[in-house]
C-alpha cells in the first residue's frame, strides 16, 4: 500500500428514507462525533432527515435505505436507487422485514384503509408492507429497531474500507452471556425471544429484566418452533406466543411463519 | 492433593474469613467472588464477606435456575451460577492488536496486558479443573498466548470444597471434583461452626500463617472425607466415561444427534456457559479515524453459522452438525488434542440452555444403542513453546506480481532473514483494517516466498489488488508439510485441481529438481482446472517435463475453442492404468475431488498411509486457540493442512465435520 495514496474523489453516500419512522437515519445522526470523521472521508449528498435539498438522483457509491416499501411509488424507487448506486445497504426492522407495517400483511389491506381513513380512496398503498430485499439485490442487511449506532458505522466504516463488517448473525444470547448478564428465562421463565433473535443491540432488555423483543429479526437457523414449544410450557398462551413473534419483525419469514402456526 | 504432613489443615473460624479478605487486600490483590445479582450467584468483585451469597443457594434443572433461602447462614451454600472464572482469565472482548503503516512498513503491537492481580474466591473443584484445562488450550501448546498468561500469572486462587451437590452436577464422574485436589493457593471447606484451610502453595502458606488459624482436631479433618462423600452420593447427573471418547467417535451417524439437533435452538448458550469452551473469533473494528487498525477477539461458539463458513461454504449447515461438534469435542476429539475430557461435570451447560437439553441424555441415549467405538489418535504433549506473541505479523514487501488468471496473482514477497518454510505450509496474510486469511506457500526462492491468491473475498479481493512496492503482513509458516522424506526411489503422484496446485508448487519444484528415474521414481502431475483461463503457472507448468521423470497431464471441466488436451474429471486421468500401491500420492483440491481421488486409489489398493491431503477449514489465529479450524481430533491449523489420508479417514467425506 503507497504511503501517499493518490487522492481520489471521495464516495457519494446518499441516504434514502421509505416507510418508516425515520429513527434509524436519526441514529446515523446520533453518531456525532464519528458523523464528522465520516464526514471528511464520505460525500454526503443526500440525507433528508439532516439536510434539504438533496441530490436523490447518484450516482452513489454507497446507497442507504431506511423503511419498507409501502406504496407503488416506493416500489419504483428502490428500483431506482439499486440502478443508480454502487453498493445497497439496507438498515432496520422496515428495510429489512417490513417493519411494524407489515402486521398489514396479516390482515385485508383494504379493511384496514376502511377502517384508519375517513376517505380510503385518497391513499394509494400496497396490500404489503415488505423489505427493499424482496424488490431489489441488497449488498447488506442491517437488522434493528432502530439499528445500533456501532454496527452502523461498522458497516460503513467496512465498505469503505473493502472488508467484511464484523456483524455476527448471532444469537442475542451471545451477547447476553459476554455482557455477564443473567438469563431472564432460565431464573424466571421470562418469555424471550433471545435464543432466535439476531444479535446486534448489546442485548439491552435482559439486562433491564426483560425477555428479548426480537426487534432485530430472525437470526440463521432460528428454532422457533423449539422456543415457542418452551414458552408454551413455561405458561404462555398461544395468543401471547403468536404476539411474542409478531412485532417489529413480523414479516421476516421465520417469526411470520411462527406466529401463524399460533393463530 | 496437598500433602497433609507438609501443610497441615488448619481450622479457621467464621470470622476468620473477614481477616482473609483485608489480608488480601491488604496485600493489593483485587477480589472477585460469589455474590447475588439478579437473581443468580455470579463472579464479581468484591470487598468482604458481606458481599458474600450468605443464607443463599440455588435450585437447578435443565433450562432452570433460581435462587433459594438457605436454613443457615453459611456463604458457600451454592454450587455453581452461570458465569465462571474464564471471563476473568479469558476475556469475553478483549483488543489483541494494532498495527500501523509507517514508511511503507507494517508495525503491529500486542496489547501489552497489564492485569490487576486478582483473588478469585470460592473456586469450586470443577471450575479449578476448568482453568487447568484452559491452561492447556492457551499456555501449553506450541503457541502461548500472552494476554491469557499475563492475568493467569497475576492470579491467585482460594478455592472452596463442595460439601452440597446440585440437580446437575456431575463432577465426581468427570474425576473434576468435589474435592479441589490441586491448583489452588488456599482451599476451604465450610462447616457450620467453622471452614478447614489448607494450603496449596508456598503463596497460600504465607497467607495462612496471617490468619487466626489452629490445627484442626482429628474429628475436624474426618468431617471433611464425611461431608466430600455426603456430596458424591448427592450428584443429581451422572455419566459413564468409561470408553466415551472412542465410543462417541464411533457413532458420529447415530440418530440421537437428529433428536437432539431438532431440539436445540444453536443459540450458544452451553458453550458461553462452558467454563472451558475457548472458541473465539478475531475482527477489525470500527476504524473510521486514521488511527491504528485494532483487532479485538471475542467469545464465539460453534453453534454459530460463521464458525465453520469459508467463502460461500459452511461445513457446518444444519444444527445437528453444530450440536454433534460441540458435544464430540467436548467429550471425544478433547482427549487428542489436549489429554484430558473438556467436560469438568460442572452442569451449566444443563441449567443455562433455554430448552434444557441434557448432555448426559444425550450421551446414555446413543451408550443405550451404539455402533462400535473407533480409534482416535493419542495426544502428543508439546515440549515447545513460542514464547513470543503468536499473533505478531511481519511486514513483508512485495518485489513482484505474477497475474496468473483473471482471479488468481502470484505475490513475491521479500521475508525477514530468519523466515524458513517448507511445502506443504501455509501464512497468514495480513491487511490491517480488512483482515487476515491464510493462504498456502506456492514457492520459496532463497530470502522471498510467493502465494498465489485467488479473489474470492473482501480479504483477498484487497490483497490482488496491491502493487509491487505495497507492504503486506505475514506470519506463519505454520502447519505440516508434505512428505518430502517419503519420495525417494518410488513413483510419485500429485493431483491437483484448480486453485490446489499452488500449494503444491513447492513439492513439484523439490522434485522437478532432482534427478530421479524414469522408471521407477517417475513424477506425475495430474492437474484438473475449470477452463482453460483458468489454468496457473502457465511458463513454469511447460518447463516441469524437462526433467525426464516428470510428467504432466491436465484435464478441463470445459474444453474451450482450440483445446486439444483432456476434458474430465481428474480421476478419469487417473483411472487409465493401475496405479502403484507403493506409490506416494499427494493431493490439494475441492473436498469432493480429493474424496473421488481416493475412492479411486483405494479401488487401485493403495493403502491409506500413502496418501496425503491438503485441507481447509475457516480459521482466525493459526496457533491452535482460536477453535474454529477443528477437524475432529485434528485442528487444521497445527495438525495440518496436510494429514495422511489414514490420519483423517474416519472423518474424511462425513458431511458435518
Amino acid at each position: 500500500m503507497p504511503d501517499t495514496p493518490t487522492p481520489s474523489p471521495r464516495p457519494r453516500l446518499g441516504v434514502f428514507k421509505l416507510a418508516s419512522c425515520d429513527g434509524c437515519q436519526l441514529t446515523l445522526l446520533d453518531c456525532e462525533d464519528e458523523l464528522l470523521l465520516l464526514g471528511e472521508q464520505i460525500d454526503i449528498v443526500h440525507f433528508p432527515e439532516a439536510t434539504s435539498p438533496g441530490q436523490p438522483h447518484g450516482p452513489f457509491d454507497v446507497a442507504i435505505i431506511e423503511g419498507s416499501v409501502s406504496t407503488p411509488e416506493q416500489r419504483d424507487e428502490v428500483q431506482a436507487i439499486r440502478r443508480n448506486s454502487t453498493i445497497l445497504l439496507t438498515i432496520g426492522a422496515c428495510a429489512t422485514s417490513g417493519g411494524i407495517q407489515a402486521l398489514r400483511n396479516f390482515g385485508d389491506h383494504d379493511d384496514y384503509r376502511r377502517i384508519v381513513y375517513a376517505q380510503p380512496e385518497y391513499i394509494s398503498s400496497l396490500a404489503t408492507s415488505t423489505p427493499v430485499a424482496d424488490h431489489v439485490p441488497v449488498d447488506f442487511e442491517l437488522r434493528g429497531c432502530p439499528v445500533n449506532k456501532h454496527q452502523l458505522l461498522e458497516l460503513i466504516t467496512a465498505c469503505l474500507r473493502g472488508r467484511t463488517p464484523a456483524i455476527k448473525n448471532e444469537s442475542v444470547c451471545f451477547e447476553c452471556k459476554r455482557n455477564g448478564t443473567v438469563c431472564v428465562a432460565v431464573t424466571q421463565q421470562m418469555p424471550c425471544l433471545g435464543p432466535v433473535t439476531h444479535a446486534g443491540c448489546g442485548a439491552i432488555c435482559p439486562a433491564f429484566n426483560r425477555g428479548c423483543f426480537g426487534c432485530y429479526g430472525p437470526k440463521e437457523s432460528a428454532a422457533t418452533a423449539q422456543l415457542a414449544e418452551q414458552m408454551r410450557a413455561n405458561g404462555q398462551s398461544n395468543e401471547a406466543i403468536k404476539r411474542a413473534f409478531r412485532l417489529f419483525t413480523a414479516g421476516s419469514e421465520a417469526f411470520r411463519k411462527e406466529s401463524q402456526r399460533h393463530e | 492433593m496437598a500433602d497433609p504432613t507438609a501443610t497441615p489443615m488448619l481450622t479457621l473460624p467464621p470470622d476468620g474469613l473477614s481477616e482473609l479478605f483485608a489480608r488480601l487486600v491488604q496485600q493489593g490483590w483485587r477480589l472477585v467472588g460469589p455474590t447475588v445479582s439478579n437473581g443468580a450467584i455470579i463472579y464479581d468483585e468484591i470487598q468482604s464477606p458481606d458481599d458474600l451469597p450468605t443464607g443463599w443457594t440455588d435450585r437447578q434443572a435443565p433450562g432452570q435456575y433460581t435462587l433459594e433461602k438457605r436454613d443457615d447462614q453459611r456463604s458457600f451454600g451454592y454450587v455453581v451460577g452461570p458465569q465462571s472464572w474464564k471471563k476473568e482469565l479469558f476475556l469475553p472482548h478483549e483488543v489483541v492488536q494494532t498495527s500501523s503503516l509507517n514508511n511503507g512498513t507494517f508495525h503491529w503491537h500486542g496489547a501489552n496486558p497489564k492485569p490487576t492481580p486478582t483473588a478469585f474466591i470460592g473456586v469450586r473443584a470443577c471450575d479449578l479443573a476448568a482453568i487447568g484445562i484452559q491452561d492447556r488450550v492457551f499456555l501449553e501448546g506450541t503457541y502461548v498466548d500472552p494476554h491469557y498468561q499475563a492475568r493467569r500469572d497475576a492470579t491467585l486462587i482460594i478455592a472452596v470444597n463442595c460439601t452440597e451437590a446440585g440437580a446437575l452436577c456431575f463432577c465426581d464422574s468427570m474425576g473434576t471434583g468435589p474435592q479441589a485436589r490441586q491448583g489452588y493457593d488456599l482451599c476451604l471447606t465450610e462447616f457450620d461452626d467453622y471452614f478447614l484451610l489448607e494450603s496449596g502453595s508456598d503463596r497460600g502458606k504465607a497467607i495462612a500463617t496471617q490468619l487466626p488459624a489452629t490445627t484442626a482436631k482429628p474429628e475436624q479433618q474426618a468431617a471433611l472425607t464425611t461431608a466430600l462423600d455426603n456430596c458424591r452420593q448427592q450428584m443429581g447427573r451422572t455419566l459413564n466415561t468409561d470408553g466415551l471418547p472412542e465410543l462417541l467417535f464411533g457413532n458420529l451417524e447415530h440418530p440421537q444427534w437428529d433428536v437432539v439437533g431438532d431440539a436445540c435452538l444453536a443459540c450458544g448458550n452451553c458453550t458461553m456457559v462452558c467454563p472451558t469452551c475457548f472458541c473465539h473469533s478475531i475482527d477489525e473494528t470500527p476504524d473510521l479515524a486514521s488511527g491504528p487498525a485494532v483487532r479485538e477477539r471475542s467469545w464465539d461458539s460453534c453453534f454459530s453459522e460463521e464458525h465453520s463458513h469459508i467463502h460461500g461454504w459452511s461445513f457446518q449447515p444444519t444444527v445437528k452438525d453444530r450440536y454433534r461438534q460441540w458435544a464430540t469435542h467436548k467429550l471425544s476429539s478433547w482427549h487428542s488434542q489436549f489429554g484430558t475430557s473438556g467436560c469438568v461435570g460442572c452442569g451449566r451447560c444443563i441449567a443455562w440452555c433455554p430448552v434444557g437439553i441434557d448432555i448426559t441424555e444425550q450421551v446414555t441415549a446413543i451408550q443405550h444403542s451404539p455402533a462400535d467405538p473407533a480409534p482416535l489418535p493419542d495426544f502428543k504433549p508439546i515440549t515447545w513453546h513460542a514464547r513470543k506473541d503468536p499473533l505478531q505479523a511481519a511486514s513483508a514487501r512485495i518485489e513482484h506480481i505474477t497475474q496468473e488468471t483473471h482471479d488468481v496473482v502470484t505475490l513475491k514477497l521479500q521475508m525477514p532473514d530468519n523466515y524458513r518454510d517448507q511445502p506443504g505450509q501455509f501464512n497468514m496474510l495480513a491487511l490491517p483494517g480488512i483482515g487476515e486469511v491464510p493462504i498456502s506457500v506456492s514457492g520459496d526462492d532463497g530470502g522471498a516466498i510467493e502465494h498465489t491468491v485467488r479473489n474470492v473475498g473482501k480479504v483477498t479481493a484487497a490483497i490482488t489488488a496491491l502493487s509491487v512496492g505495497d507492504a503486506l503482513g505475514v506470519r506463519g509458516p505454520y502447519g505440516s508439510t508434505w512428505p518430502l522424506d517419503q519420495m525417494a526411489g518410488r513413483p510419485v503422484t500429485l493431483i491437483a485441481g484448480g486453485i490446489g496446485l499452488a500449494p503444491m508448487r513447492g513439492v513439484i519444484r523439490h522434485l522437478v529438481s532432482q534427478t530421479r528415474d524414469p522408471a521407477t521414481e517417475w513424477v506425475s502431475v495430474i492437474y484438473g482446472a475449470r477452463d482453460q483461463n483458468a489454468l496457473l503457472f502457465n511458463n513454469e507448468r511447460k518447463q516441469w517435463p524437462t526433467n525426464p521423470a516428470v510428467k504432466v497431464a491436465i484435464t478441463l471441466d470445459r474444453a474451450s475453442a482450440g483445446w486439444r488436451g483432456n476434458v474430465g474429471t481428474v480421476t478419469t486421468l487417473l483411472q487409465r492404468k493401475h496405479q502403484p500401491v507403493h506409490g506416494i500420492y499427494l493431493m490439494c483440491g475441492p473436498e469432493v475431488m480429493m474424496a473421488a481421488v481416493i475412492r479411486q486409489l483405494s479401488l487401485d489398493g493403495v493403502p491409506p498411509e500413502n496418501i496425503y491431503l491438503s485441507m481447509e477449514r475457516n480459521m482466525k489465529c493459526a496457533t491452535g486457540h482460536c477453535g474454529r479450524c477443528q477437524y475432529g481430533p485434528h485442528f487444521i491449523c497445527k495438525d495440518g493442512p496436510v494429514f495422511s489420508y489414514a490420519q483423517v479417514r474416519p472423518l474424511f467425506g462425513t458431511p458435518g465435520f
